[in-house]
């Protein structure tokens, strides 16, 4: 069994959305050297495959809060419950309505969930063809590094 | 008098974004949008100036959940235009992929949107909770579809190995035959999972609809064949854009389709093509579409759900067979040269007939590009659903109404599927 997974989920091809993808992507040498698996994913129901077979997954994902009012650029971090996480995270942006969030619930409903502690970040714009937003591309170092602190202590519990 | 307006305002993915909106008086629907902004558009831009070898790398991005569809009806049309014969194992291999990607989409539908619907419930996690065993066993199956993606695919965001003249890499035997334990395991438990969809209470919606779908003479059609209707007509690819029509409407960004003749909507996916083949279905898919309760011909779309059991079985038993009879095709790729002129091809995405067109210059420039998702052909049928289905139920509450607007939608599995899931309905009366 892996024992630490990071999952870095979104859409090269649309804004803020690449932000997972990107953030693992620049962290993966330091994750790798911390014998962390990285891997990426194009959308959020590929997540509850990726669930399986690691004692503990980071996944960093864009979010949109639930009713608005987060600055855009915002971390946000939670980790998974018994119901999953926690609502006020907001909706991953899910594609076909199962996302990051119904990935990681099912599994805590299945008994089936590794520790799960998730890293988002509020977008700005998801248009298609665009890339990052200012606010989200000026906090992708912190974003990674974050990523990186999450794995080592994942690793090292 | 009772007016009421309901809003089912959305937020979603790149695959689209979408709002329904329905005002009713009296019990009569005075208004009814179903608003949807998709992608495409910017991918076909995006395409233009492109070198043709590039295509099946831009064209999967267009969704996450179909990106087979997208390089399939690609990579065919290109071949087509350029005179390319693929090997019989490319065949195959393609074959294989686009079983993944129906098996993966199909189950992912079914169990994850569609049945805690029809259930009552308000997500796939709440009925985790009541159907634990069933839950694992469909997520299981859904795995061993995103597993033949990744063997033959390549392990990456979007399958990256399919390309014009066949695969940059073909997967090797001894990689796809550990699938076939897992493949039959899966076939074993298709019918007991036909008779749970078949106990579900199922709304109907019973009515004279003109179903499209590619048909093939010999095997239930994928990536190659010719286009029918339940009508009686039959055209080529070539003619997909003289038959079908798209219409610029006012309150979408996506193009609605109809057909030219009749000026009136149609509807594509799996139901129609179970309606127009199913004298190809395998075996065990025929029995499980007669178990889940489905016998051809039928329009109604609350029978989708069945037909995605019998295509999901289809798929299961296709890639059994494609794997044990596998030879790697050699070479992976066949030589391609070339030339100007015009591809069209229809390959069957998980939710209906994706359309593609290329105009082509004599380098392999890609001059314009025109793409046809199964979703904005199915809108305007979408719509007529929704006006038929929803003066019988507009006395219900809120919250019910809201999740049979969603059932109605969601039978077509669109790519705004998400557009219906994260409701905030709101209901304004005067």
């Amino acid at each position: 069994m892996t024992r630490v997974r990071v999952v870095g989920v979104g859409n090269p091809e649309a804004g803020d959305d690449a932000v997972g993808l990107l953030a693992v992507r620049s962290a993966r040498a330091d994750l790798e050297a911390l014998g962390a698996e990285v891997v990426e994913t194009g959308a959020g129901l590929h997540v509850v495959d990726l669930l399986s077979g690691a004692a503990a997954v980071v996944v960093v994902d864009a979010v949109r809060a639930p009713r608005g009012g987060r600055a855009p650029g915002t971390i946000v971090r939670a980790e998974a419950g018994p119901e999953g996480l926690p609502a006020e995270v907001g909706s991953s942006l899910s594609s076909h309505g199962f996302g990051v969030a119904e990935a990681v619930g099912l599994a805590a409903a299945l008994d089936d969930a590794p520790r799960v502690v998730f890293v988002g970040v509020e977008v700005a714009d998801v248009t298609a063809g665009h890339g990052l937003s200012p606010a989200v591309a000026s906090v992708l170092p912190e974003l990674a590094a974050r990523v990186v602190t999450e794995a080592r202590l994942l690793s090292a519990t | 008098m009772t007016h009421r307006q309901v809003d089912v305002p959305v937020i979603a993915r790149v695959e689209g974004e979408g709002a329904l909106h329905i005002t009713a008086k009296d019990g009569e629907i005075l208004d009814l949008r179903l608003e949807i902004y998709e992608p495409p558009r910017y991918f076909e831009a995006f395409l233009q100036g492109r070198h043709f070898s590039e295509v099946p790398d831009i064209v999967p991005r267009i969704c996450g959940i179909c990106p087979v569809a997208y390089q399939m009806s690609a990579v065919h049309g290109l071949e087509e235009l350029f005179g390319v014969q693929v090997s019989e194992g490319t065949h195959d291999l393609r074959r294989l992929l686009y079983c993944g990607e129906w098996i993966e989409s199909h189950i992912l539908h079914i169990f994850l949107l569609a049945v805690p619907d029809f259930l009552g419930m308000h997500s796939a996690i709440e009925m985790a909770k009541d159907h634990p065993e069933l839950v694992k066993k469909v997520l299981d199956i859904k795995r061993i579809g995103n597993d033949i993606m990744e063997v033959v695919g390549g392990r990456e965001i979007h399958p990256v190995s399919p390309r014009v003249g066949g695969f940059s890499r073909a997967a090797r035997k001894r990689e796809l035959d550990p699938l076939l334990p897992r493949l039959e395991w899966a076939l074993e438990q298709m019918p007991g999972i036909a008779d749970f969809v078949a106990s579900l209470p199922s709304p109907s919606l019973p009515r004279d609809v003109e179903l499209v779908s590619m048909v093939h003479p010999s095997e239930f059609p994928m990536n190659e064949g010719s286009m029918a209707s339940t009508r009686g007509k039959r055209w080529e690819f070539s003619e997909y854009e003289a038959v079908t029509q798209e219409l610029h409407v006012e309150h979408s960004n996506a193009l609605h389709s109809l057909m030219t003749d009749t000026q009136t909507p149609y509807h594509t996916g799996p139901l129609a093509r179970v309606n127009l083949n199913a004298d190809l279905l395998t075996p065990v898919a025929k029995d499980c579409m007669a178990r889940a309760g489905l016998t051809i011909p039928e329009g109604d779309p609350f029978f989708s759900m069945a037909a995605r059991i019998a295509e999901s079985t289809l798929a299961i038993e296709e890639a059994i067979r494609i794997i044990r009879g596998y030879v790697p095709p050699e070479p992976s790729m066949a030589e391609v040269v070339p030339r100007a002129g015009r591809a069209m091809w229809v390959t069957e995405a998980p939710r209906g007939s994706l359309y593609h067109r290329y105009d082509v210059a004599e380098d392999g420039t890609i001059l314009e590009a025109k793409i046809v998702p199964p979703t904005s052909q199915n809108l305007r049928h979408m719509e007529e659903d929704l006006r038929m289905f929803l003066p019988g139920v507009l006395d219900r509450p809120d919250e019910e109404l809201t999740r049979l607007c969603e059932m109605v939608v969601r039978n077509y599995d669109p790519c705004i599927s998400c557009a219906t899931h994260f409701l905030s309905l709101d209901l304004q009366r005067v």
